[in-house]
Protein backbone atom coordinates (compact mmCIF):
# COMPACT_ATOMS: atom_id res chain seq x y z
CA UNK A 1 0.00 0.00 0.00
CA UNK A 2 2.08 3.49 -0.99
CA UNK A 3 -1.29 5.81 -1.08
CA UNK A 4 -4.50 6.98 -2.45
CA UNK A 5 -7.05 9.88 -2.73
CA UNK A 6 -9.33 10.58 0.08
CA UNK A 7 -13.00 9.90 -0.93
CA UNK A 8 -14.42 10.68 2.59
CA UNK A 9 -13.44 11.91 5.95
CA UNK A 10 -14.76 13.06 10.00
CA UNK A 11 -13.37 14.30 12.77
CA UNK A 12 -14.48 12.20 15.18
CA UNK A 13 -15.05 14.05 18.52
CA UNK A 14 -17.45 11.58 20.34
CA UNK A 15 -15.21 8.51 20.14
CA UNK A 16 -16.50 4.88 21.44
CA UNK A 17 -15.79 3.71 24.72
CA UNK A 18 -11.95 2.26 23.38
CA UNK A 19 -10.72 5.05 21.94
CA UNK A 20 -12.09 7.92 23.82
CA UNK A 21 -8.34 9.16 25.00
CA UNK A 22 -7.36 9.47 20.95
CA UNK A 23 -10.24 11.77 20.18
CA UNK A 24 -11.04 14.02 18.43
CA UNK A 25 -9.74 11.87 15.08
CA UNK A 26 -9.80 11.72 11.76
CA UNK A 27 -11.46 8.71 9.92
CA UNK A 28 -11.40 8.40 6.46
CA UNK A 29 -12.03 6.00 3.74
CA UNK A 30 -9.50 6.07 0.90
CA UNK A 31 -9.45 5.34 -2.91
CA UNK A 32 -5.91 3.90 -2.82
CA UNK A 33 -4.32 4.03 -6.21
CA UNK A 34 -3.34 0.64 -7.03
CA UNK A 35 -7.04 -1.04 -8.16
CA UNK A 36 -9.34 1.44 -6.91
CA UNK A 37 -9.92 -0.70 -3.71
CA UNK A 38 -11.47 1.67 -0.91
CA UNK A 39 -9.95 1.43 2.53
CA UNK A 40 -11.51 2.89 5.96
CA UNK A 41 -8.16 4.21 8.31
CA UNK A 42 -7.09 6.95 10.01
CA UNK A 43 -4.89 10.11 9.68
CA UNK A 44 -1.90 9.56 12.09
CA UNK A 45 -2.33 12.05 14.89
CA UNK A 46 0.24 14.32 13.88
CA UNK A 47 -2.22 17.28 13.38
CA UNK A 48 -2.75 16.90 9.31
CA UNK A 49 -6.25 17.24 8.58
CA UNK A 50 -7.38 15.96 5.00
CA UNK A 51 -10.64 17.08 2.46
CA UNK A 52 -12.26 14.92 0.18
CA UNK A 53 -10.34 15.00 -3.35
CA UNK A 54 -6.21 15.26 -1.14
CA UNK A 55 -3.52 12.65 -1.68
CA UNK A 56 -2.66 10.85 0.82
CA UNK A 57 0.45 8.46 1.87
CA UNK A 58 0.41 5.08 3.64
CA UNK A 59 2.22 5.91 7.17
CA UNK A 60 1.68 2.93 9.08
CA UNK A 61 -0.54 -0.11 10.54
CA UNK A 62 -1.36 -0.47 13.68
CA UNK A 63 -3.68 -3.12 14.92
CA UNK A 64 -4.62 -3.72 11.06
CA UNK A 65 -5.52 -0.74 10.64
CA UNK A 66 -3.92 1.64 7.98
CA UNK A 67 -2.65 5.27 9.07
CA UNK A 68 -2.17 7.71 6.41
CA UNK A 69 -0.10 11.52 6.18
CA UNK A 70 0.05 14.25 3.60
CA UNK A 71 2.55 13.88 1.33
CA UNK A 72 5.90 15.63 2.09
CA UNK A 73 5.53 19.00 0.32
CA UNK B 1 -50.68 -15.25 -0.91
CA UNK B 2 -53.23 -14.22 0.93
CA UNK B 3 -54.01 -10.49 1.84
CA UNK B 4 -52.37 -9.18 5.41
CA UNK B 5 -53.38 -6.55 7.53
CA UNK B 6 -52.38 -4.66 10.63
CA UNK B 7 -54.76 -5.55 13.26
CA UNK B 8 -53.48 -3.93 16.14
CA UNK B 9 -51.08 -1.89 17.37
CA UNK B 10 -49.54 -0.82 20.95
CA UNK B 11 -46.13 1.66 22.18
CA UNK B 12 -44.92 2.55 25.07
CA UNK B 13 -43.49 5.97 25.44
CA UNK B 14 -40.38 6.41 23.95
CA UNK B 15 -37.60 7.98 26.30
CA UNK B 16 -35.19 8.01 29.61
CA UNK B 17 -36.83 5.25 31.35
CA UNK B 18 -34.95 5.15 34.00
CA UNK B 19 -37.15 2.44 35.96
CA UNK B 20 -38.28 0.37 33.38
CA UNK B 21 -36.92 -2.87 32.10
CA UNK B 22 -36.48 -4.45 28.75
CA UNK B 23 -39.42 -7.03 29.47
CA UNK B 24 -41.70 -4.50 31.19
CA UNK B 25 -41.26 -2.19 28.57
CA UNK B 26 -41.48 -5.18 25.45
CA UNK B 27 -44.86 -6.55 27.88
CA UNK B 28 -46.66 -2.96 28.29
CA UNK B 29 -46.81 -2.71 24.35
CA UNK B 30 -47.65 -6.40 23.55
CA UNK B 31 -50.32 -6.01 26.28
CA UNK B 32 -52.02 -2.66 24.80
CA UNK B 33 -51.41 -4.18 21.12
CA UNK B 34 -53.56 -6.78 22.24
CA UNK B 35 -55.85 -4.66 24.11
CA UNK B 36 -56.63 -2.28 21.07
CA UNK B 37 -56.95 -5.33 18.81
CA UNK B 38 -59.52 -6.94 21.34
CA UNK B 39 -57.23 -10.02 21.21
CA UNK B 40 -56.23 -13.09 24.05
CA UNK B 41 -52.94 -13.97 24.08
CA UNK B 42 -54.21 -17.51 23.62
CA UNK B 43 -54.90 -15.93 20.07
CA UNK B 44 -51.79 -15.73 19.05
CA UNK B 45 -50.16 -18.37 16.91
CA UNK B 46 -46.92 -17.03 16.89
CA UNK B 47 -44.28 -13.77 18.37
CA UNK B 48 -41.12 -12.46 16.65
CA UNK B 49 -39.08 -9.86 18.73
CA UNK B 50 -37.33 -7.43 16.81
CA UNK B 51 -34.34 -6.77 19.37
CA UNK B 52 -30.59 -5.71 18.38
CA UNK B 53 -28.54 -5.95 21.22
CA UNK B 54 -30.64 -6.85 24.46
CA UNK B 55 -27.85 -9.46 25.48
CA UNK B 56 -25.07 -6.30 25.27
CA UNK B 57 -27.36 -3.50 26.85
CA UNK B 58 -28.59 -5.92 29.75
CA UNK B 59 -27.11 -9.14 29.54
CA UNK B 60 -30.13 -11.13 28.91
CA UNK B 61 -30.40 -13.31 25.88
CA UNK B 62 -33.11 -15.81 24.54
CA UNK B 63 -35.48 -13.00 24.80
CA UNK B 64 -38.50 -13.60 22.73
CA UNK B 65 -39.84 -16.47 25.01
CA UNK B 66 -38.65 -14.20 27.90
CA UNK B 67 -41.34 -11.35 27.00
CA UNK B 68 -43.33 -13.61 25.65
CA UNK B 69 -44.07 -15.81 28.65
CA UNK B 70 -44.03 -12.81 30.75
CA UNK B 71 -47.43 -12.45 28.52
CA UNK B 72 -48.43 -15.26 29.71
CA UNK B 73 -47.55 -16.62 25.81
CA UNK B 74 -46.11 -20.64 25.64
CA UNK B 75 -46.27 -23.20 23.03
CA UNK B 76 -45.78 -21.12 20.24
CA UNK B 77 -42.46 -20.41 18.04
CA UNK B 78 -40.85 -17.45 20.00
CA UNK B 79 -38.07 -16.20 18.22
CA UNK B 80 -35.92 -13.26 17.64
CA UNK B 81 -35.18 -11.13 15.30
CA UNK B 82 -31.42 -9.13 14.39
CA UNK B 83 -30.84 -6.52 11.97
CA UNK B 84 -29.42 -3.47 13.78
CA UNK B 85 -31.50 -0.86 13.85
CA UNK B 86 -33.83 -3.01 11.10
CA UNK B 87 -34.40 -5.41 13.82
CA UNK B 88 -38.00 -5.20 14.30
CA UNK B 89 -38.95 -4.61 10.61
CA UNK B 90 -37.35 -7.75 10.11
CA UNK B 91 -39.64 -8.82 12.31
CA UNK B 92 -42.63 -8.11 10.45
CA UNK B 93 -41.67 -8.76 7.58
CA UNK B 94 -41.67 -12.62 8.23
CA UNK B 95 -44.72 -11.95 10.15
CA UNK B 96 -46.46 -10.72 7.17
CA UNK B 97 -44.73 -13.73 5.18
CA UNK B 98 -46.12 -16.26 7.66
CA UNK B 99 -49.15 -14.46 6.94
CA UNK B 100 -49.25 -14.42 3.53
CA UNK B 101 -48.65 -17.63 3.52
CA UNK B 102 -51.08 -19.18 5.60
CA UNK B 103 -48.55 -20.99 7.84
CA UNK B 104 -49.75 -18.72 10.66
CA UNK B 105 -53.19 -16.10 11.06
CA UNK B 106 -52.32 -14.68 13.76
CA UNK B 107 -48.71 -13.01 14.75
CA UNK B 108 -48.15 -10.79 17.43
CA UNK B 109 -44.60 -8.68 16.79
CA UNK B 110 -42.82 -6.45 19.54
CA UNK B 111 -40.33 -4.36 18.98
CA UNK B 112 -37.96 -3.28 21.69
CA UNK B 113 -34.60 -1.75 23.29
CA UNK B 114 -33.65 -0.99 26.81
CA UNK B 115 -30.08 1.62 25.87
CA UNK B 116 -30.12 4.19 28.64
CA UNK B 117 -28.63 2.20 31.42
CA UNK B 118 -25.22 2.24 30.13
CA UNK B 119 -22.78 5.47 29.13
CA UNK B 120 -22.27 7.29 26.20
CA UNK B 121 -19.60 5.88 25.02
CA UNK B 122 -20.26 2.03 25.71
CA UNK B 123 -24.08 3.05 24.02
CA UNK B 124 -21.65 3.96 21.12
CA UNK B 125 -19.24 0.83 21.50
CA UNK B 126 -22.49 -1.28 21.81
CA UNK B 127 -23.85 0.33 18.52
CA UNK B 128 -20.76 0.00 16.73
CA UNK B 129 -21.42 -3.55 16.46
CA UNK B 130 -23.56 -3.54 13.73
CA UNK B 131 -20.97 -1.87 11.74
CA UNK B 132 -17.74 -4.08 10.53
CA UNK B 133 -15.83 -4.97 13.60
CA UNK B 134 -12.61 -6.33 11.39
CA UNK B 135 -12.63 -3.12 9.91
CA UNK B 136 -14.05 0.77 10.02
CA UNK B 137 -15.11 -0.37 14.00
CA UNK B 138 -11.45 -1.09 14.55
CA UNK B 139 -10.34 2.33 12.83
CA UNK B 140 -12.55 3.86 15.51
CA UNK B 141 -15.71 4.21 13.52
CA UNK B 142 -19.53 5.21 15.49
CA UNK B 143 -22.10 4.77 13.74
CA UNK B 144 -22.69 8.89 13.85
CA UNK B 145 -18.79 8.64 12.22
CA UNK B 146 -20.17 6.49 9.32
CA UNK B 147 -22.96 8.67 8.33
CA UNK B 148 -20.87 11.68 9.00
CA UNK B 149 -18.76 10.14 5.84
CA UNK B 150 -21.73 9.53 3.96
CA UNK B 151 -22.83 13.24 4.26
CA UNK B 152 -19.43 14.79 3.27
CA UNK B 153 -19.60 13.15 0.31
CA UNK B 154 -23.46 14.34 -0.11
CA UNK B 155 -22.32 17.45 0.37
CA UNK B 156 -19.76 17.02 -2.20
CA UNK B 157 -21.75 15.42 -5.08
CA UNK B 158 -24.53 17.67 -4.90
CA UNK B 159 -23.97 20.62 -3.12
CA UNK B 160 -26.24 19.71 -0.29
CA UNK B 161 -25.62 22.01 2.66
CA UNK B 162 -25.36 22.05 6.72
CA UNK B 163 -28.23 24.33 6.42
CA UNK B 164 -30.42 21.30 4.80
CA UNK B 165 -29.35 18.97 7.21
CA UNK B 166 -30.52 21.52 10.25
CA UNK B 167 -34.11 21.76 8.30
CA UNK B 168 -34.89 18.24 8.90
CA UNK B 169 -33.90 18.39 12.62
CA UNK B 170 -36.28 21.17 12.98
CA UNK B 171 -39.01 19.52 10.92
CA UNK B 172 -39.05 16.46 12.95
CA UNK B 173 -38.70 18.51 16.03
CA UNK B 174 -41.71 20.25 15.03
CA UNK B 175 -43.57 17.27 14.92
CA UNK B 176 -42.20 15.40 17.85
CA UNK B 177 -43.17 17.94 19.70
CA UNK B 178 -47.28 17.17 18.85
CA UNK B 179 -46.74 13.47 19.66
CA UNK B 180 -47.72 13.15 23.44
CA UNK B 181 -45.26 9.75 23.14
CA UNK B 182 -42.25 11.66 21.62
CA UNK B 183 -38.88 10.94 23.72
CA UNK B 184 -38.11 14.98 23.01
CA UNK B 185 -41.05 16.96 22.74
CA UNK B 186 -39.44 20.66 21.97
CA UNK B 187 -39.12 22.83 18.84
CA UNK B 188 -35.21 23.64 17.81
CA UNK B 189 -34.89 26.74 15.34
CA UNK B 190 -32.51 26.41 12.49
CA UNK B 191 -30.34 28.08 14.14
CA UNK B 192 -30.11 26.28 17.25
CA UNK B 193 -29.93 23.25 14.86
CA UNK B 194 -26.63 24.45 13.11
CA UNK B 195 -24.73 25.15 15.75
CA UNK B 196 -24.91 22.17 17.89
CA UNK B 197 -21.98 20.51 19.78
CA UNK B 198 -19.73 18.74 17.09
CA UNK B 199 -20.34 14.62 17.25
CA UNK B 200 -18.34 13.89 13.81
CA UNK B 201 -17.84 16.68 11.49
CA UNK B 202 -20.53 17.72 9.44
CA UNK B 203 -22.94 15.88 12.37
CA UNK B 204 -23.64 17.70 15.63
CA UNK B 205 -25.33 16.47 18.40
CA UNK B 206 -29.12 17.94 16.35
CA UNK B 207 -27.72 15.32 13.71
CA UNK B 208 -28.05 12.86 15.40
CA UNK B 209 -31.34 10.44 17.04
CA UNK B 210 -32.05 9.89 20.27
CA UNK B 211 -31.05 6.95 22.72
CA UNK B 212 -33.85 6.08 23.95
CA UNK B 213 -35.78 3.25 25.80
CA UNK B 214 -39.12 1.79 24.64
CA UNK B 215 -41.48 -0.60 22.66
CA UNK B 216 -43.67 -0.85 20.18
CA UNK B 217 -46.55 -4.22 18.84
CA UNK B 218 -48.63 -4.85 15.73
CA UNK B 219 -50.85 -7.56 15.76
CA UNK B 220 -50.64 -9.28 11.80
CA UNK B 221 -53.44 -11.30 10.54
CA UNK B 222 -55.36 -11.98 7.79
CA UNK B 223 -57.59 -9.09 5.70
CA UNK B 224 -60.52 -12.11 6.12
CA UNK B 225 -60.33 -12.48 9.95
CA UNK B 226 -59.55 -8.59 10.32
CA UNK B 227 -63.21 -7.57 11.04
CA UNK B 228 -62.84 -10.27 14.26
CA UNK B 229 -60.42 -7.42 15.90
CA UNK B 230 -60.62 -4.14 14.25
CA UNK B 231 -63.19 -1.89 12.69
CA UNK B 232 -60.22 -0.31 10.76
CA UNK B 233 -58.12 -2.43 9.46
CA UNK B 234 -54.90 -1.01 7.56
CA UNK B 235 -53.72 -3.44 4.48
CA UNK B 236 -49.81 -4.33 3.99
CA UNK B 237 -50.40 -3.58 -0.21
CA UNK B 238 -46.55 -4.41 0.05
CA UNK B 239 -43.06 -5.37 1.51
CA UNK B 240 -39.94 -6.15 0.87
CA UNK B 241 -36.19 -6.84 2.84
CA UNK B 242 -33.20 -6.59 0.89
CA UNK B 243 -29.45 -7.00 2.21
CA UNK B 244 -26.19 -5.18 1.21
CA UNK B 245 -22.68 -5.39 2.16
CA UNK B 246 -21.70 -4.49 5.79
CA UNK B 247 -19.24 -2.35 5.54
CA UNK B 248 -19.29 1.36 4.14
CA UNK B 249 -15.95 1.24 2.37
CA UNK B 250 -17.56 -1.61 -0.05
CA UNK B 251 -20.23 0.57 -1.54
CA UNK B 252 -19.76 1.71 -5.09
CA UNK B 253 -21.52 5.19 -4.14
CA UNK B 254 -22.12 5.89 -0.49
CA UNK B 255 -24.72 8.53 -1.05
CA UNK B 256 -27.40 6.21 -1.58
CA UNK B 257 -28.38 2.79 0.03
CA UNK B 258 -28.57 0.29 -2.75
CA UNK B 259 -30.72 -2.23 0.05
CA UNK B 260 -33.33 0.87 0.56
CA UNK B 261 -34.05 1.18 -3.69
CA UNK B 262 -34.05 -1.98 -4.12
CA UNK B 263 -36.41 -2.87 -1.29
CA UNK B 264 -38.96 0.45 -2.11
CA UNK B 265 -38.65 -0.84 -5.98
CA UNK B 266 -40.17 -4.47 -4.93
CA UNK B 267 -42.50 -2.99 -2.73
CA UNK B 268 -43.82 -0.76 -5.14
CA UNK B 269 -44.43 -3.67 -7.56
CA UNK B 270 -46.03 -5.74 -4.83
CA UNK B 271 -48.22 -2.73 -4.11
CA UNK B 272 -48.84 -2.01 -8.09
CA UNK B 273 -48.14 1.48 -6.65
CA UNK B 274 -45.30 4.64 -7.38
CA UNK B 275 -43.43 7.00 -5.01
CA UNK B 276 -45.85 10.22 -6.56
CA UNK B 277 -49.05 7.69 -4.86
CA UNK B 278 -47.75 7.54 -1.11
CA UNK B 279 -49.51 10.46 0.67
CA UNK B 280 -47.03 10.30 3.53
CA UNK B 281 -44.23 8.17 4.94
CA UNK B 282 -41.86 7.37 8.53
CA UNK B 283 -38.52 7.14 7.49
CA UNK B 284 -35.42 5.76 8.79
CA UNK B 285 -33.60 9.54 9.84
CA UNK B 286 -31.21 7.57 12.37
CA UNK B 287 -29.19 10.77 11.46
CA UNK B 288 -30.69 14.20 9.14
CA UNK B 289 -28.38 12.75 6.35
CA UNK B 290 -30.49 9.66 6.30
CA UNK B 291 -33.67 11.55 6.00
CA UNK B 292 -32.32 13.44 2.78
CA UNK B 293 -31.49 10.16 0.95
CA UNK B 294 -34.62 7.89 2.24
CA UNK B 295 -36.18 10.71 0.32
CA UNK B 296 -33.91 10.50 -3.06
CA UNK B 297 -34.20 6.49 -2.36
CA UNK B 298 -37.64 5.91 -2.51
CA UNK B 299 -38.12 7.67 -5.42
CA UNK B 300 -39.47 11.02 -3.45
CA UNK B 301 -37.09 13.55 -5.34
CA UNK B 302 -34.43 12.96 -7.93
CA UNK B 303 -30.93 12.16 -6.46
CA UNK B 304 -29.22 14.90 -5.04
CA UNK B 305 -32.51 16.58 -4.39
CA UNK B 306 -33.21 15.82 -1.38
CA UNK B 307 -31.21 18.84 0.99
CA UNK B 308 -33.63 21.27 -1.28
CA UNK B 309 -37.14 18.98 -0.73
CA UNK B 310 -36.85 19.37 2.81
CA UNK B 311 -35.71 23.11 3.01
CA UNK B 312 -38.44 23.93 0.97
CA UNK B 313 -40.45 22.52 3.35
CA UNK B 314 -42.31 19.91 0.94
CA UNK B 315 -42.12 17.31 3.57
CA UNK B 316 -43.53 19.26 6.44
CA UNK B 317 -46.59 18.22 8.17
CA UNK B 318 -48.90 20.44 5.82
CA UNK B 319 -46.09 19.64 2.28
CA UNK B 320 -47.16 17.82 -0.38
CA UNK B 321 -45.41 15.15 1.06
CA UNK B 322 -45.39 15.08 4.99
CA UNK B 323 -42.27 12.54 5.94
CA UNK B 324 -42.12 11.53 9.80
CA UNK B 325 -45.39 13.15 11.03
CA UNK B 326 -44.55 11.02 14.71
CA UNK B 327 -41.30 13.30 14.55
CA UNK B 328 -38.77 10.50 13.41
CA UNK B 329 -36.06 8.91 15.03
CA UNK B 330 -34.73 12.29 16.17
CA UNK B 331 -37.31 13.89 18.22
CA UNK B 332 -39.75 10.34 18.50
CA UNK B 333 -37.01 8.86 19.93
CA UNK B 334 -35.07 5.95 18.17
CA UNK B 335 -35.12 2.72 20.55
CA UNK B 336 -33.05 0.39 17.93
CA UNK B 337 -35.36 -2.44 18.20
CA UNK B 338 -38.84 -0.90 18.69
CA UNK B 339 -38.27 1.72 15.70
CA UNK B 340 -39.45 -0.80 12.62
CA UNK B 341 -42.67 -1.46 14.49
CA UNK B 342 -42.96 1.40 15.74
CA UNK B 343 -42.70 3.55 12.16
CA UNK B 344 -46.12 0.95 11.38
CA UNK B 345 -47.10 2.13 13.97
CA UNK B 346 -47.13 5.50 13.65
CA UNK B 347 -48.53 4.91 10.09
CA UNK B 348 -51.51 3.35 10.91
CA UNK B 349 -52.59 6.11 13.54
CA UNK B 350 -52.19 8.32 10.77
CA UNK B 351 -54.33 5.94 8.56
CA UNK B 352 -57.01 5.07 10.90
CA UNK B 353 -57.48 9.47 11.84
CA UNK B 354 -56.06 8.65 15.35
CA UNK B 355 -52.63 11.06 15.02
CA UNK B 356 -54.23 14.17 17.59
CA UNK B 357 -52.32 17.08 16.62
CA UNK B 358 -49.99 16.04 14.02
CA UNK B 359 -52.75 14.41 12.19
CA UNK B 360 -52.77 14.82 8.21
CA UNK B 361 -55.63 15.30 6.35
CA UNK B 362 -54.92 12.26 3.49
CA UNK B 363 -53.44 9.19 4.74
CA UNK B 364 -54.95 6.62 2.68
CA UNK B 365 -51.22 5.11 1.56
CA UNK B 366 -48.35 4.93 3.77
CA UNK B 367 -44.96 4.35 3.27
CA UNK B 368 -41.96 2.84 6.03
CA UNK B 369 -38.36 2.85 5.42
CA UNK B 370 -36.38 1.09 8.21
CA UNK B 371 -32.37 0.67 7.99
CA UNK B 372 -30.19 -1.68 9.66
CA UNK B 373 -26.31 -0.37 10.39
CA UNK B 374 -25.34 1.73 7.30
CA UNK B 375 -27.23 0.25 4.83
CA UNK B 376 -26.94 -3.76 4.89
CA UNK B 377 -30.43 -4.31 6.09
CA UNK B 378 -33.39 -2.65 4.46
CA UNK B 379 -37.09 -3.29 5.30
CA UNK B 380 -39.50 -0.59 3.22
CA UNK B 381 -43.42 -1.49 3.22
CA UNK B 382 -46.24 -0.08 2.10
CA UNK B 383 -49.57 0.30 3.91
CA UNK B 384 -53.13 1.46 2.35
CA UNK B 385 -56.75 2.40 3.17
CA UNK B 386 -59.64 2.65 1.23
Amino acid sequence: MSGGTIYTETLVHSAPEQFVSEAPYQLIIVTLDEGAHRVTGRMAPHGDRVAIGDHVDFDYDRNGIPYFRKPAQ
Amino acid sequence: MRSVVVAGIGKTAFGVLADRDLRSLAVEAGEKCLENAHALNSQVEAFYLGNFAGPSFVGQNHLAPYVAGAMGITGIPATRFEAACASSGAAFYQAVMAVAAGIHDVVLVVGVEKMTSQTTPKVAEILAGAGDSTGEVRAGATFPALFAMIARRHMYQYGTTREMLAAVAVKNHANGAKNPQAHMRKVITLEQAMNGKPIAEPLTVYDCSLVSDGAAAVLVTTAERAEEFTSKPVRVLGISQTSDYVALETKADITRFDAVQCAAKKAYQMAGLEPQHIDLAEVHDCFTIAEIIATEDLGFVAKGKGGPYVLQGKTALNGERPVNTSGGLKSKGHPVGATGVGQICDLVMQMRGEAGERQVERARTGLAQNLGGSGATAVVTILGVQ
